[in-house]
């Protein structure tokens, strides 16, 4: 039974690591606006179709997904600034109602075109496999996780290094006065929901590598990008990574040890397991906000 | 004296009481009319189970076509149920009771079918559907029939063709856990341990699982011979490709969840499902061949655009659909001129040996038999990768 446990980790983190991107595109969204993004799933979903409609029209793979990514940056923007902005003073129960329902509509509209069948987004590589040693690793590993590893370093420079990291910590930490200093943060908020957006829309086209496309695509996988959220601590992105990782692996390993039941329900125990434990997860910081 | 005036005044009133509660046994027909009810997912996310629903509304269209059964046209009205029991309950009032149609048919869902199960048979409204629980016909329900395969027969199927390879005994179950998959698994299970084989592990793999990676390397852990799946198309999809990562060479038999050539096509690895993976068959020869061309014809004819994929020919579910249009018009067919409830209930129940010209087996019904069909095939590619309709392991369906 051991035999199987070095695979068992590598899959984990594979699979781990697209939990990672989804958290990490809602994590981007609330840091900036400090809204849970719960129709997030939806826009995960509408990036893998946008890339299989521009596939179907005949772009290559690489033009086809910059394409969906910038159209779900644009949606972002305008979801923002047309149904956000208007009752960003509410309460922040309103602007979770208000993002869930967008995700439903994203979803019926989804289901009107492709309700009635199951389609394939079709990778652009050949799908190989390699050993090393005795694990199987697979190209959609190889392409998923460096592709997740590449992003991460690229938003650790942005967060952490640039002005707009220093901007984004600013608008996280305090609204009004990132405001008072003359920052736009109406159109910092667009800017921010669009780039979680279009991060979700790369998770959903990497998860579209691996699975049929469905409406409901990015439903099941929300809830490990909130778990994932959870456990390395809303708001921090590096967090959001560790906490996906480490989510994919206690899947794969109660799934395979203890039961296979186990793999549905991991994350809602570790959700409510961190929460009653750390709520601020393993590297969240200590902070009271309105939801 | 006294006692016996009140008790016909109360015997009076519930006779005439009692039709109003229940369904007129002629309602839905007219002079030139027979309005039917076609209940079935038309959204959400068991939409494509929908091609359920429209290979026999295109059977009724045909009909309708050749001049109708006994002067009468098919009138069909479209409910959807989305695949879930509140939505379907409330689908089905307004079939029942608003729209007063004759019967109901169509409806793949084994959840919405057991929840309008105690309404039908309040109102005495007949269905006749290709949800897979057997529980809707057994025991018997006075009006309610299966002319398409229940979850035993497909589940003995598999089952009965995994183990018709001398070479497999050990078998392992991955299925989804929800009533639909047990279905198909615990019939399947209970045939494994009759029939001389060994059920190594059920093991669980959930809508929207996006990895098969546990359950196939619990699958190449135990050693097992032969998987069988009782899991919709997605994560039949991501179970086949996985085992094949691994190595694990096992004979896979999936559910009837599945579309059999969309899964080859999306699994898109030929060694992943070459003389591998299997389906019970509904069927009495290939899809694609003479012997079922009319249907593909009457289904392009019949169905507007929308009704229809949108790419590629009418696939496995209008075909497997069809028979329950067939049926329920035989039933008019033979209840005569001026038919009623009783007399359609009574038709179908005098079916013997009746040959729709689609599924595998013929239909009998009778008084305490409300599923029409039992034998199947096995459907899978051999190892050149051509599609072929098996009997039992190695011996092809002759063409």
């Amino acid at each position: 039974m051991l035999a199987v446990l070095p695979q068992l980790i590598v899959s984990g983190i594979a699979t781990g690591m697209l939990y990672a991107l989804i958290a990490l595109s809602v994590t981007v969204g609330y840091r900036a606006t400090t809204v849970v993004n719960f129709g997030h799933g939806d826009l995960v979903m509408a990036g893998a179709y946008a890339t299989f409609v521009f596939v179907g029209s005949g772009l290559p793979f690489a033009p086809a997904l910059i394409l969906a990514l910038a159209s779900l940056f644009l949606f972002g923007v305008l979801t923002q600034r047309v149904f956000m902005q208007p009752i960003i003073n509410g309460p922040h129960l309103s602007l979770a109602m208000m993002a869930l329902a967008i995700g439903y509509a994203v979803r019926g509209g989804a289901r009107l075109e492709w309700g009635s069948e199951v389609v394939i987004l079709g990778r652009p590589y050949d799908q190989g496999a390699f050993m090393v040693g005795s694990v199987v690793l697979t190209m959609d590993d190889l392409v998923i996780s460096g592709f997740v590893v590449a992003l991460l370093l690229t938003l650790a420079i942005v967060f952490h290094i640039t002005p707009i990291g220093r901007l984004i910590q600013a608008v996280f930490q305090s609204q009004r006065g990132a405001a008072l200093v003359g920052l736009n943060v109406h159109a910092f908020h667009g800017m921010m929901w669009g780039a979680g957006a279009a991060l979700g829309a790369a998770g959903g086209v990497l998860l579209g590598l691996l699975v049929p496309l469905s409406p409901d695509l990015g439903v099941y996988t929300l809830i490990r990008g909130f778990a994932a959220m959870t456990l390395g601590g809303f708001g921090s992105p590096f967090g959001a990574v560790v906490g996906g990782i480490v989510l994919g692996m206690m899947e794969k390993l109660l799934g395979f040890y203890v039961s296979t039941v186990f793999i549905d329900i991991t994350a809602y125990l570790v959700t409510i397991l961190v929460l009653l434990i750390r709520p601020s997860g393993l590297f969240g910081q200590r902070a009271t906000v309105r939801i | 004296m006294q006692l016996s005036k009140t008790f016909y005044a109360l015997a009076a009133v519930a006779a005439l009481a009692s039709p109003a509660l229940a369904a007129d046994n002629m309602q839905g027909i007219t002079a030139t009319t027979i309005k039917i009810g076609n209940l079935g997912p038309f959204s959400g996310d068991a939409a494509v189970f929908n091609p359920l629903n429209f290979g026999p509304e295109a059977y009724l269209r045909y009909i309708n076509d050749k001049g109708g059964i006994h002067g009468r046209k098919f009138e069909t009205v479209f409910a959807d149920s989305a695949c879930n029991e509140a939505k379907g309950i409330a689908a089905a009032k307004k079939l029942i009771y608003e729209d007063k149609v004759f019967m109901i048919m169509g409806n793949p869902c084994s959840g919405v079918a057991m929840a309008i199960k105690p309404m039908l048979e309040q109102e005495g409204i007949p269905w006749m559907g290709p949800a897979a629980n057997p529980k809707l016909t057994r025991p018997t329900s006075p009006a309610m029939f299966h002319t398409t395969y229940t979850g035993i027969e497909s589940g003995e199927a598999m089952a009965g063709f995994a183990l018709s390879n001398p070479a497999i005994k050990k078998i392992a179950i991955v299925e989804h856990s929800n009533d639909w998959a047990h279905g198909y698994c615990n019939p399947a299970s209970d045939f494994i341990k009759k029939n001389g084989g060994e059920v190594l592990t059920r093991i669980a793999m959930e809508r929207g699982s996006t990895d098969g990676t546990t359950q196939a390397l619990q699958v190449k852990t135990l050693g097992a011979q032969a998987v069988l799946g009782c899991l919709y198309q997605p994560e039949l999809i991501i179970l086949l490709r996985d085992l094949q990562k691994f190595g694990v060479a096992a004979t896979v038999v999936g559910a009837l969840g599945a579309d059999f050539d969309q899964t080859v096509q999306q699994v898109n690895s030929p060694a992943a499902v070459r003389d591998k993976f299997f389906q019970p068959y509904q069927f009495k020869a290939k899809i694609g061949t003479p012997a079922l061309k009319e249907f593909e014809d009457m289904f392009v004819k019949y169905l507007k655009k929308d009704e229809l994929p949108k790419a590629g020919p009418p696939t496995n579910f209008y075909y497997f659909g069809v028979p329950v249009g067939i049926v329920t018009v035989e039933g008019f067919r033979r209840a005569g001129p001026s038919p009623s409830r009783e007399k359609w209930i009574a038709a179908i129940e005098s079916i013997k040996d009746f040959d729709t010209g689609v599924l595998a087996d013929t239909v009998t019904f009778s008084k305490d038999k409300h599923v029409g069909v039992s034998r199947m095939y096995a459907v899978g590619l051999d190892k050149d990768g051509k599609q072929t309709v098996y009997t039992a392991w190695g011996k092809p369906l002759p063409e």
